[in-house]
Order: structure tokens, then sequence, then C-alpha cells
């Protein structure tokens, strides 16, 4: 890799202020992700956090718009996640028109969301966050993505990877058209049944998906768990936080990714918290930062304590670990196998190691495959009552999802006549923020000392916050094939005496 | 007898994004007026979803923005895969055009033989906005009319499949 590197001449009065480093990878799908490191007088880290520039006006642009429109428009704001902003907005029109889906279209939502949480992991766990453990976190940089990926895990698992992900688009498809646009949700349904079709290909693609979801758990812990020195990493101090955990969970408390109650975990593992997302606003608060236009989530009735990890902390974490640590199982069988198998390895509960989330994942993965097999074999799915037609006036309604990256709230008000008046979004990597937050300077802290910046800074830094696995709401993009890494140290009031460019 | 190749043209863009939907706005332009054996899909993709799009096609061509504070809002820019440059970073985050090609190479995924990409320099968009801007929104029948023009270089190419 090349790096070009700027240095302009530094003024004798940056010496005497806070200085600023930003590491900003620009980059399509992900949004502009940008880290940003604020280093005190002495040159060490006083402060450090995830920016994510989202597009703002998002509730003006809303405003006065027919709330049906609301899956749509919404499914458009984020490249990453258009299925969990479709499916968020679907329940949050089935809870303002006060209709449920008919059983056979609440089957097929379920289903396709469960192909979706597949497909989307395994795209985190063999092309994004995956490279660190999968190539090695210590390899060359150059060789730390998909290819490196090919090359470790060999070619038939490369072709494997692109099939599963291919057929289970191929069932988002199906039913929502265009897997980034989905057009399926309505309240109180869906567009479009399951046709006799389509019945034996979803089938297979069901057991084809159950078999990769194993196959990669198998991956993962020939991998992984067999070296280590990656076990040794997972479980160092440097990516550990002992906060609070919030998840969705069905009835028996198990992990549910489409519906269910939220339920808070402490930092020792009781049940803090368990609520409909109704009632959200009275459980989490936002706080802001003068630094950031950021809005950091926090338990309200813990209270926001600054930065902080511990039970009088209300910082809170949600995604893959965070489930599995609110819930008290995963709901289907080989998943809660390997939930058994995680907790016997890194606990006692909750497991506090970020990097964790990766393990997690892969476990999501088999839950989310083996509810697919379920509901493809189930007649339900196959039923032709796919809507409950609304009556009533509306005027709120909300909706909870578990997307990929943790939980996802729509909230929406309208006048009698179902146009928008507010909209509200909380989601998952605003939920997260303050960890991320966390994670990131407790990573910088280790590699920035008296305002010596380690090089290998930007992949500890970024393996932190990659373990989240954010998301950004915002899915413009630079040229394919261009993503600048840039870090900059700035002063505090915001003049770059050092950037780097990668 | 000659087989006819198939060509893709790929719009990526962001419609709540502004300027980012420039490509979106232009493939509904050029729907209007290409053969219809050339595919026009709009997607907001990227990565590896493009192997997808790509693998069935002998050609294909992006409509794309880019983000370029430095320069000239409305500009076209033209690229040939050859000179957009492999993603070496040290996040494997995302996967560019060359990577995907060399996933397709290394997995045995028929992938083009020609990929241009031709984009629209646009100012980073803040908010969401439906619409374009006026420089941008002037570009677009710039940006149709060499879409169009790299389409007509390409049909009076089309190979013969080696069948008599």
């Amino acid at each position: 890799m090349s790096a070009v590197v700027n240095e302009p001449a530094t003024t004798a009065g940056s010496q005497q202020t806070r200085r600023h480093v930003v590491v900003d990878p620009i980059t399509r799908l992900e949004g502009h992700g940008k880290i940003d490191i604020f280093l005190d007088e002495s040159g060490n880290v006083e402060r450090a956090f995830l920016q994510i520039p989202e597009l703002r006006g998002f509730e003006v642009f809303v405003h006065g718009r027919p709330v049906e429109e609301m899956p749509q428009i919404t499914s458009r704001i984020c490249g990453v996640c258009p299925t969990a902003h479709h499916m968020a907005a679907t329940k949050a029109l089935d809870d303002l028109f006060k209709i449920e889906p008919t059983p056979t279209a609440r089957n097929i939502r379920e289903l396709v969301y469960n192909a979706f949480m597949l497909e989307d992991h395994a795209l985190h766990v063999y092309v994004l966050g995956g490279p660190d453990f999968i190539v090695g976190p210590t390899a060359d940089k150059a060789a730390r993505n998909i290819v490196g990926v090919l090359n470790t895990v060999g070619l038939e698992v490369g072709k494997r990877v692109i099939e599963a992900r291919r057929k289970l688009r191929e069932v988002i498809s199906y039913f929502g058209g265009k897997v980034i646009h989905p057009v399926m949700g309505l309240p109180g349904g869906v567009s479009k049944g399951l046709g006799d079709d389509f019945l034996p290909v979803l089938k297979q693609t069901a057991e084809e998906s159950l078999e990769f979801a194993r196959f990669t758990l198998q991956v993962f812990k020939d991998i992984v768990l067999g070296n280590e020195e990656y076990v040794r990493l997972i479980t160092s101090e440097d990516y550990t936080h002992r906060t609070y955990y919030m998840g969705l969970v069905d009835e028996a408390n198990r992990v549910n990714f489409y519906d269910g109650q939220l339920r808070v975990v402490s930092p020792t593992g009781q049940e803090v918290e368990k609520f409909p997302v109704q009632a959200y606003a009275s459980h989490i608060a936002e706080h802001v930062e003068p630094w950031s236009y950021i809005k950091f989530c926090y338990l309200r009735n813990i209270g926001w304590n600054g930065f902080q990890e511990g039970a009088a902390s209300g910082v809170y974490a949600v995604a893959p670990l965070a489930r599995l640590n609110a819930a008290d199982g995963m709901a289907t069988e080989l998943a809660q196998e390997a939930y058994g198998e995680f907790y016997a390895t890194l606990g006692p509960k909750p497991v506090h190691y970020t990097l964790a989330n990766h393990w997690a994942r892969v476990i999501e993965m088999l839950q989310a495959a083996e509810t697919i097999v379920r509901l493809a074999n189930d007649p339900v799915t196959a039923g032709k009552d796919i809507r409950n037609i609304p009556s009533v006036t509306p005027s709120v309604g909300y909706g909870v999802v578990e997307a990929p990256r943790g939980t996802l709230i729509h909230h929406y008000e309208t006048d009698e006549n179902g146009l928008v008046r507010e909209a509200n979004l909380i989601v998952a990597t605003q939920n997260n923020a303050a960890r991320i937050a966390m994670s990131v300077e407790k990573a910088a802290r280790g590699l920035i000392h008296d305002g010596e910046i380690n090089d290998g800074l930007l992949n500890m830094v970024e393996m932190a916050f990659r373990a989240y696995d954010p998301c950004h709401g915002c899915a413009t993009h630079s040229l394919p094939g261009q993503m600048p890494l840039v870090a900059r140290v700035m002063t505090r009031s915001g003049e770059v005496i050092r950037e780097i460019v990668s | 007898m000659t087989r006819v190749e198939k060509v893709l043209v790929l719009a990526l863009g962001n419609e709540l994004a502004g300027d980012d939907a420039v490509g979106l706005i232009a493939a509904r332009e050029l729907r209007k007026v290409v053969p219809a054996e050339v595919d026009i899909i709009e997607s907001g993709e990227a990565g590896l979803a493009l192997l997808d799009h790509f693998s069935a096609y002998d050609r294909v061509l992006l409509l794309d923005a880019v983000v370029a504070p430095d320069l000239e809002p409305g500009r076209v820019l033209h690229y040939q895969m050859s000179e957009l440059r492999s993603v070496a970073n040290p996040s494997p985050h995302y996967a560019g055009l060359p990577d995907v090609q060399r996933v397709a190479a290394e997995l045995g995924i028929p992938f083009p033989k020609e990929v241009r990409t031709l984009a629209v320099a646009i100012q980073q968009p803040e908010r969401v906005n439906h619409g374009l801007s006026e420089p941008v929104s002037n570009a677009v029948p710039n940006l149709v009319a060499e879409a169009l023009s790299v389409l007509q270089g390409w049909t009076s190419t089309a190979v013969g499949d080696g069948s008599p």
C-alpha cells in the first residue's frame, strides 16, 4: 500500500491546543464512517468517537407524505439495510392502523426477514469483518479483503458463499421485488403470496442455507477458535466493555429478529427492563455532546454518566453479542447448541468482549437458517390469505426489528388523513454509538502516546468498530474502486497538522 | 450467424440523496431511446452485489455519481476498468470494481469483457433531498449522449461466436 503523507507546517499555537485525529474511510455501501480522536495538550487521547455523517433533513422530507409510502422511502435511506427499514416501517404501519398481519403474511415477512439476516451476516462474516480473523489481524493490509479470504478458505468455499448469497437474494426478490428496495410490506399483510411454482425452490434454498450456516460455524471454529492468538485477542482487555445489553426477545426470552419485546440486561446479566416498542421513549434517551452532532442513546432509567462502563452508566449495546446477552437462549435447536458452546467458552454471561460479536453473528446465521427451514416447510406460509385490510383512522405507530447491526425503531405520527406529521427513527448504530466511541477510544489510548501515532492505529481502531458492523444512514458513495482512507491530526480549532491518505 | 453481445447499463445511486440520483435519472431517459435488447437496471448496490448483475453480460456501462469537491458539479467523467485502482487500504469494508473482478476471476464466475463508467461529478449531499441541483440536472443530456455514444461503439463491434 502506498501512502501519501501531507504534513502541513505546525503552528506554534497548535502545540498548546487539543489535537484532533480523523480516520475517514469513505465507502459506498457503508456510507462515510469517520473516526475522530481528540488529543489533549500533551498528545494523549482525551476523547474518541465514530462520526456518522447521516443525511440530515429526513423528518422534513417525509412531512406531509402519505404514511403508506414510508416502507418504500425508508428502505432508500440506506443501501445496506433496505429490508430492515422496510420491515420496521411495515410493522409501524400495522401498529398505526391497529391491524395484525394474517398468519400467512406474518410467516412470509419472517421468512424474508430471516433470509435477509442470513445473507447480510454472511457478507459480514466473509467480506467485511471476517477478514480480520479469517486472513488474520496481523496479515498484510492488502491481503485483508475478500480475495485474501478466498485464498485462506479456498475457492470451493468462496463459490459456496457467492452461491448461498445469490439464492437467498432470490428468495427476497421473489416476495419483495428488488432486493435493494423491497415493495413487500403493507399494513396488515404482504403484497405477494408464495406460489406453488416457487415452493420447491424455496425448500431447497432453505436446506442449502442451513447447510451453509452450519458449514460457516465450522469454518469459524477451525480458523478462529482453533487459533490461540485470535482467542487471546478476542478476550483481551483492549476490546472489553462491561455495559448493558439490549435485544428483542420472544415470549420465552429467546432471540427473535422480527418481533417481540425489548429486553435489557445489566453488566452482571440481570434483566433490568423489558418493554414493548411503544414504550421506547420511556426507556431510551439521547445524550448530546458539544463536540458531536451524534445523539448518543442511553438507558433513561439508569441515566447518562459519561462514556463509562458499569452498572451506574446507562450506556448499552445492541447487535449480535448484545442480542445473545439480552436473551436466555436461541429460538432454534442448533443455534441453541452453539449458544451453549459460546458461553461455555467465553462466559459467564454476559460476555463483554466486543470482538465476540463475530462469533455471535455466526450463531445468529444458524438461527436464521433454521427459521427459514421451519417457515419454508410450514403449510401456513403457502396460504392464500395474505392481507387484512385496515379500517381505522391512523394516529401513531411504532415498529421494531433487530437489524443485523442491532435494534431498529421506527415511530410515526400522522394526521387523520394518514399524512406524516412526525417521524423518528432510532437506528442500530445510534443505539451503539456510545459503546462504539468507548471501543474506539480504548483502542486509540493503547496506540497513541505523547503525540506519537502508532502505524497500527488505523486497523486496530477499525477492528474495534468493525465488530459492531456499523451502518451509516447514507448510501452516498465514492466511485467504485476508490476508497481513500484518511487519517488527520488536527488542532482544537480544526487546523490539519498531519494527514495520511492511503 | 453473429451472436449479439449482451449489454447492460447499470445505473447506481440513491434517490433520496439529491444529486447522487443522476445516474438513475439518466437511465430513465436512456430507456426511451436505446434498443430493447440493451438491459437497463437501476440499483443502489455496490461491491459483491454487482457481481449478480454483471455475470450475464458481455459489456457493462455504469452510470454513477462521484463526490468530487474539487471539480465543477455536472462534469461527466469517463473511466475504463483499468483506470480504477484496486482498494489497497486497511479496510476490508469495501469491494471495489477491480476487487469484484478479481473475485470473479478466482472463482471462475463469468465477468464482462468490458466495463466502462460514466460518472457525474457532484458535491457531497448533506440533506435528504429529492431531485437534482441545477448544474447536475443540466448534465443529464450530456450523460445520456455520452452513454449512447459508448453503446453505439459497442454495437458496431459485436463479434461472431464462431458458428456459421
